[in-house]
């Protein structure tokens, strides 16, 4: 059965010989929300760059069936959007109209259709009536906020999210959760934080020294005290006993 | 990190933001031609034109400390040009000015004609960016058959522009957080070309960033956008009341030099 995301085997060193991913393996069914776990400097952000065809290496990458070659990258990001850490790389346009526009009008969609799905990207993550604003007026969170419409507008099957989590205080991440467990797309959300990992995924992969060293369901892999704590990591409140979120 | 935007009233409402872009840029670039077209011994009826954008900035709702406070940042490149201009041109010249005479010099004239040209360009200028939002006038500029590569390199430069003033901020202030007791005048010099350095560094990052954020989008080289800028009844109307006003003024208002 075809699924939304396969890796093979996966191995990328840097440009200096330094081996950032080393033979990874990772599946992602439809519809799951896969938090990659990790240290930092784990290779989570250069999975990431594999998954949408930015980093290429020895191995397999198939996204939605369709594996990745140089002659089918345009196909393949119609396919994944990908969030990159800093909202400020994403939102590159004047305006948020603009920024959101950009993927439907690559997309060769007519203006009508075009408008039609930047009002309906900018509804879904909360930022109606906004599309005027340029970026540099947005908050942090509106920021990111805005960078996941530019996605959504194209209405990709898979999301990969860098460190959505960044910078944000309480409120802004937690209408971040509330957004991101909303979306019936495919997400792969790559973080440190593992409060908002047990969060927003039910899924979750260990990843250390570009390997994936453990992947399962969210829960029996955040709460593994053992595993985590030896891979730099912590288990998030809400599984640990005992512990009460109100 | 807060900025002061020079498009920081632009995003107001009234009668003069709702202008069509174009319009209002071919009008300034019309002004500002005129006006600079105009004899040095204009220095007077230079009041009557600065009238203009003097409306437009009321009617905008710009404060005009904002427009005397930038007016003023750009100033000392033009004083400089203005105040030698004394030096240069000594021969004697008499203004009159309806009933008052004055005896000058012609460096004098030049001086206080570039002054006055800067300031009434200026206010022109800041009118149009004040009342005009710079996505606008970027799509504007690219509608009037501007480069269009010209356009993408401008509306980059807008929106990174402050970032990397940011970063530099950053910088600077990680400097003087461990230098407490001063910095050599060499430290200082190795220190800023460290930090040029480390800015460019960062701009070549954030380009590649920015690329793959634009690849990621289907980006294939051609340059994608929506017009949303529309030419109204209104928009002719002030065309036909500024361009009254910058003929009237060129065709009969005329400098007097005794």
């Amino acid at each position: 059965m075809v699924k939304a995301i396969e890796v093979e085997n996966f191995s990328y060193r840097y440009p200096d010989g330094t081996i950032a991913l080393n033979g990874v393996t990772l599946d992602v069914e439809y519809g799951q929300r896969l938090a990659l776990i990790g240290p930092n400097g784990a290779g989570k952000s250069t999975l990431l760059l594999a998954i949408t065809g930015f980093v290429r290496g020895t191995g397999r990458v198939v996204i939605d069936g369709m594996e990745i070659t140089n002659g089918n990258l345009k196909q393949v990001r119609s396919r994944i959007g990908c969030c990159l850490e800093n909202p400020e790389d994403q939102l590159f346009m004047p305006t948020l109209f603009d920024d959101v526009a950009f993927g439907p009008l690559n997309m060769g969609l007519n203006s009508e259709q075009v408008r039609e799905r930047v009002n309906l990207a900018l509804t879904e993550v909360g930022l109606a009536g906004m599309a005027e604003r340029a970026p540099h007026h947005l908050s942090a969170g509106q920021k990111r906020a805005a960078a996941i419409a530019t996605v959504l507008s194209m209405s990709p099957k898979i999301i990969t999210l860098d460190e959505p989590d960044g910078s944000l205080d309480p409120r802004n991440r937690d209408n971040l959760v509330k957004l991101l467990v909303g979306l019936s797309q495919t997400l792969v959300i790559a973080t440190c934080n593992m409060d908002f990992a047990a969060a927003v995924s039910d899924k979750a992969a260990v990843i250390d020294g570009g390997r994936v060293v453990a992947a399962g369901p969210a829960k029996q892999i955040m709460s593994d005290l053992k595993l985590m704590t030896s891979h730099g990591l912590e288990v998030p409140r809400k599984f640990i006993n005992g512990y009460s979120a109100a | 990190m807060h900025h002061a935007y020079i498009d920081k009233f632009a995003y107001q409402d009234s009668p003069i933001h709702r202008l069509d872009a174009r319009v209002k840029f071919i009008i300034t670039v019309v002004f500002t031609a005129v006006v600079i077209s105009l004899p040095r011994t204009a220095v007077s009826i230079l009041l009557c034109y600065a009238v203009g954008p003097f409306v437009v900035l009321v009617m905008g709702g710009i404060p005009l400390r904002f427009v005397l406070k930038h007016i003023l940042y750009v100033s000392p490149f033009v004083l400089v040009l203005a105040l030698t201009s004394p030096w240069y041109d000594r021969t004697a010249a008499t203004v009159v000015f309806g009933p008052w005479i004055w005896h000058t010099t012609v460096g004098w004239m030049r001086c206080w004609s570039i002054l006055g040209k800067f300031v009434v360009t200026m206010l022109a200028l800041i009118s149009l960016i004040s009342t005009t939002r710079f996505a606008n006038l970027l799509a504007g500029l690219q509608r009037l058959g501007v480069p269009r590569l010209l356009v993408i390199q401008m509306g980059f430069l807008y929106r990174y522009i402050f970032l990397l003033i940011d970063s530099a901020h950053h910088i600077l202030r990680a400097r003087a957080a461990r230098s407490a007791g001063g910095v050599a005048f060499g430290r200082g010099v190795k220190f800023a070309a460290a930090m040029v350095g480390s800015l460019f560094i960062r701009s070549i990052d954030t380009a590649e960033h920015i690329n793959a954020a634009m690849q990621a989008r289907g980006f294939d080289g051609n340059w994608r956008t929506i017009n949303r800028l529309e030419v109204r009844v209104v928009d002719y109307v002030f065309v036909a009341i500024a361009v009254s006003f910058i003929l009237g003024l060129y065709l009969f208002v005329k400098p007097v030099l005794g």
